[in-house]
């Protein structure tokens, strides 16, 4: 009867509408986007800091472990209750606080979406530059948790380069601010440390974000190729011009045959690649930029460019990247997102290896990629009812990030370990590199309250004795 | 002191050979920190040696400081003790240069200026301009987050940084980060150490992102006759799509320091300096559009070309080195939020004043970051002025806290420093940084003490 004391407790701070432990209500909560299901003991609502700390408080008088969830839209099982205990919803803490244009910075809560801060900045001008693929159903809390990325980190870099202050419920229920408003305050830097911790150390309740200006110009275009090298090529022959697009996108011949089953966005099905440029900046210079791409991509073998001469026209090149992970889903019933990241140059070997993979483990592996920054997207297609083909699913995606590691890259770029890739976690760090950061780990969570479970494998001890 | 000074010595010489150890106290007296000297200092001339080193002192209980420039060692407070001082200056090697990649990895030993001319080959570098930047080291840059007028646009070293690696205060060697733009494989362990002053281990490898060299660039400067004309066009900048490297704001004693430098006349007045990189088009644009802005709020334009303005804000970077000796003096950092700056330069003049100090001002107008030196404006330069100096700071730390920001004691004198602290009151994260300060070296083996709050 633990159980009901729990649940009474939490309802004596939330109120008993916001408290869910049906059957059927936990069932909604006990998965995101990756593959496993666990089911928490509890649901509850947060609405205020105040409402985050008598939830955690309570969790801590019981002992029982807790779960900040957002859009749920995690693709590392970040969000799934490994242990059990309560998931803390956040998604109804989406108010923007504060828009201080003079000091180029906006105070947001946890759970309102990206897209729908982007909204409302765009409305006065200015925007918030990480804008990962799922940003209509990603919050900005999970943003916050999981370091995201998203098409322009080759020029503005990811989340964490754009979040300047914390306010944090720790998982002792203890509130914490970390920066704020004004740079460099002093101390550690636990904003940039609590940033991709995957809410292993506790709950974030107001983020204090960098915003900038919208640029005066943006200039797309998209290139068609008859081989993924010569598109790599060309992305290296951009960086190596001195030039430092917004975005470097591409896609292969699956995705793109998917995408054009499902948007018609125009893209010709027997191309090997296409490749999406966006320049932004001043407008003065856009121009001759757009043509050196241009003379770049058709030096680089480009059976054809295109470039956007509108609003309209750009949103069609994009089109087809926004839409591709919902393509490729009618391809298969379901799909493994691998995320792993190499050096740029390495792309071309590395693909031909994911490729290699594929025959290997007879799947098929569609890939859409961030060329900018070397961020690879192997989708591996499979039927989840069909175990024999999942467990081949698995070990193809482990090779996959063996070969990221070994061409110098790693594990994940934007996912997260989560659940996912604690095996695969040591494919990077040392032991003594786990003990390191589980030491930050005990900083923050002495109790092992904080979303347990998750991103560390077993001690080697342990994996050996059984 | 360490339990026992010869059995000490004995164990580094065994790791890196007498001829890289010193113990007189004629050399070693120019390595003291806040005029603790150490008992000896050493140079290790690998990563592994840098382990061993650390492995060695904490089994005889001494306490280290990490030493790179020397550049930010005023800053903080006086450590507890300093029984050896680690000397990073045989780290000076490139591991690894990938310009097709835009990425360079060094040991924390390189000096940045040094770095940027071995790599310049091949028109990159790391857009980085601390103060010092002749004798700052990577490991500096990274230890004490050190940032200069272009973080406007580049920020600060944290959004450079790819990987590093770390000698724990325990010897154990770890690996952060790596070498690629994104990576969420574990916690993002180089924000930690970054700007960690050496308290929980030392820094010995760093991975960098780079940048395409600029074709083109200029620095246009304003002269106004006060500081609001300066203030409006810095908001106007802001709010505009001018894409600005960097906007600093003089005031007059800093504008008469850098009178030589930028060969301008002794003015009484405020400037407000831009400086624009890009293509040629982009750069000729920005300046065209500056000259406006600043004829309409009532100022006078000068203008910097290429190797010009490379000069010019090599000068305001390091213009309090301009500044007469002083052992009076303090050099602090003040941190506001960004729309505040002009406002607080303005604050903070007049309660200088009203404390009976002469305050020289410089900021990085757009990104809430204001330099400033105080020194008694009456020549009471006697250790009896140094209770009134003390109260006077905590006073302008006042101006900086009331609109949430800092201020920072980056130099004063080892007197001054008892009786203020350099980082001021520690907030609400305090206790997880000290939870992680214990985890890390509780022994308390790495700059103890000289960090916010004595960690």
């Amino acid at each position: 009867m633990a159980q009901s004391v729990l649940v009474e407790d939490l309802r004596q701070v939330v109120g008993e509408a916001n408290v869910l432990n049906t059957p059927v209500h936990l069932q909604l909560y006990q998965y995101d986007a990756y593959l496993e299901e666990r089911r928490p003991d509890v649901v509850v609502f947060a609405h205020s800091t105040e409402e985050v700390v008598g939830i955690i408080k309570v969790c801590n008088a019981h002992g029982v472990p807790f779960v900040p969830r957002g859009g749920g839209t995690n693709l590392s099982g970040g969000t799934i209750p490994f242990k059990g205990g309560v998931v803390i919803e956040m998604i109804r803490m989406n108010r923007l606080l504060e828009v201080d244009q003079r000091s180029l910075r906006a105070r947001v809560q946890p759970g309102m979406f990206n897209l729908e801060l982007g909204n409302a900045l765009a409305l006065l001008g200015y925007q918030f530059l990480p804008d990962p693929a799922s940003q209509k159903a990603a919050t900005l809390g999970g943003n916050v948790a999981e370091n995201s990325g998203g098409p322009h980190c080759f020029k503005y870099g990811v989340t964490t380069n754009h979040v300047v202050g914390l306010t944090v419920v720790l998982p002792d229920g203890e509130i914490a601010e970390f920066g704020g408003m004004a740079p460099d305050a002093p101390g550690y830097d636990l904003t940039g440390v609590f940033v991709g911790s995957e809410g292993t150390f506790g709950v974030c309740t107001e983020v204090v974000v960098r915003i900038v200006r919208m640029p005066e110009g943006v200039k797309t275009m998209l290139a068609i190729y008859d081989s993924i090298e010569r598109g790599s090529e060309t992305v290296s022959a951009i960086v190596a011009a001195g030039m430092v697009p917004a975005t470097l996108e591409m896609m292969d011949q699956l995705v793109i045959q998917a995408v054009e089953q499902s948007i018609h966005c125009g893209l010709p099905v027997d191309c090997a690649t296409v490749l999406i440029i966006e320049i932004d900046g001043l407008k003065d210079d856009l121009e001759a930029q757009s043509e050196a791409i241009v003379r770049l991509c058709m030096e680089h073998g480009a059976r054809e460019v295109r470039v956007a001469k509108n609003e309209g026209e750009r949103a069609l090149l994009w089109a087809g990247r926004r839409g591709a992970f919902g393509a490729v889903a009618r391809l298969s019933p379901s799909y493994l997102v691998c995320d792993g990241t190499v050096p740029r140059t390495a792309l071309p070997t590395v693909l031909k290896k994911v490729a290699e993979v594929g025959e290997k483990y007879d799947l098929k592996i569609p890939n859409v990629f961030h060329a900018g920054d070397g961020n690879l997207h192997p989708l591996i297609l499979f039927d989840w009812r069909n175990a024999e083909q999942k467990a081949r699913v698995m070990k193809a995606g482990m090779e996959i990030l063996a070969l990221c590691v070994e061409l110098g890259g790693t594990i994940s770029g934007e996912h997260g370990v989560g659940l996912e890739k604690m095996d695969s976690l040591r494919l990077v760090l040392s032991e003594a590199d786990i003990r390191s950061q589980l030491r930050v780990k005990r900083a923050f969570d002495p109790k092992d309250l904080a979303n347990p479970g998750k991103i560390f494998p077993a001690p080697l001890e342990v994996v050996g004795a059984s | 002191m360490p339990h026992d000074l010869a059995s000490l010595w004995r164990r580094l010489e065994d790791i890196v050979g007498n001829s890289h150890m010193d113990a007189d106290p004629e050399s070693t007296s120019a390595f003291a920190v806040d005029g603790l000297v150490p008992s000896l200092t050493v140079r290790p001339g690998t990563q592994d040696e840098v382990a061993e080193v650390v492995s060695a002192c904490a089994a005889e209980g001494a306490a280290l400081v990490p030493w790179g420039g020397g550049t930010a060692m005023g800053t903080g407070n006086r450590p507890e003790r300093v029984d050896v001082v680690v000397r990073l200056d045989r780290l000076d090697r490139i591991v690894e240069f990938d310009p097709d990649n835009l990425c360079v990895t060094v040991e924390a030993g390189m000096p940045l200026a040094r770095l940027q001319e071995l790599i310049a080959e091949k028109k990159v570098l790391l857009p980085l301009d601390p103060p010092d930047g002749a004798r700052v080291t990577v490991g500096g840059l990274v230890a004490a987050n050190l940032s200069g007028p272009r973080r406007l646009q580049h920020g600060t070293i944290r959004d450079w940084v790819l990987g590093m690696r770390v000698v724990l205060p325990d010897g154990e060697r770890i690996r952060c980060g790596g070498r690629v733009i994104k990576n969420v494989s574990g916690y993002d362990m180089n924000k930690l150490f970054i700007r960690s002053f050496g308290t929980l281990g030392i820094v010995t490898e760093v991975t960098v992102k780079l940048l395409p060299m600029p074709a083109a660039q200029a620095s246009v400067m304003g002269l106004f006759p006060d500081l609001s004309g300066a203030a409006a066009v810095v908001e106007k900048v802001l709010a505009s799509f001018l894409l600005p490297e960097a906007l600093d704001l003089l005031d007059p004693g800093a504008l008469d320091l850098l009178a030589p430098a930028l060969g301008h006349g002794a003015t009484g007045g405020f400037a407000l300096v831009a400086g624009f990189t890009g293509s040629r088009e982009v750069v000729a644009r920005q300046v065209r559009d500056m000259e406006v802005l600043i004829a309409e709020w009532g100022g006078t334009t000068h203008l910097f070309q290429e190797a010009d303005s490379v000069r010019a804000w090599a000068a305001i970077t390091d213009v309090f080195r301009a500044l007469p000796e002083d052992p009076l003096r303090v050099l602090c950092t003040m941190a506001v939020p960004i729309g505040r700056t002009a406002g607080t330069m303005a604050s903070v003049r007049v309660r200088a004043a009203e404390q009976g100090l002469t305050a020289t001002l410089s900021a990085h107008a757009g990104s809430g970051i204001l330099r400033a030196a105080f020194r008694p404006t009456h020549g009471s330069s006697g250790e009896g002025a140094i209770p009134g100096m003390a109260a006077a700071i905590e006073i302008l730390r006042g101006e900086a806290a009331a609109v949430g920001g800092s201020l920072v004691i980056q130099e004063a004198s080892p007197r001054l420093k008892e009786r203020i602290d350099a980082w001021g009151r520690p907030g609400s994260g305090f206790a997880t940084m000290r939870r992680i300060k214990v985890e890390f070296d509780p022994q308390r083996v790495c700059s103890p003490g000289r960090f916010l709050g004595g960690i």
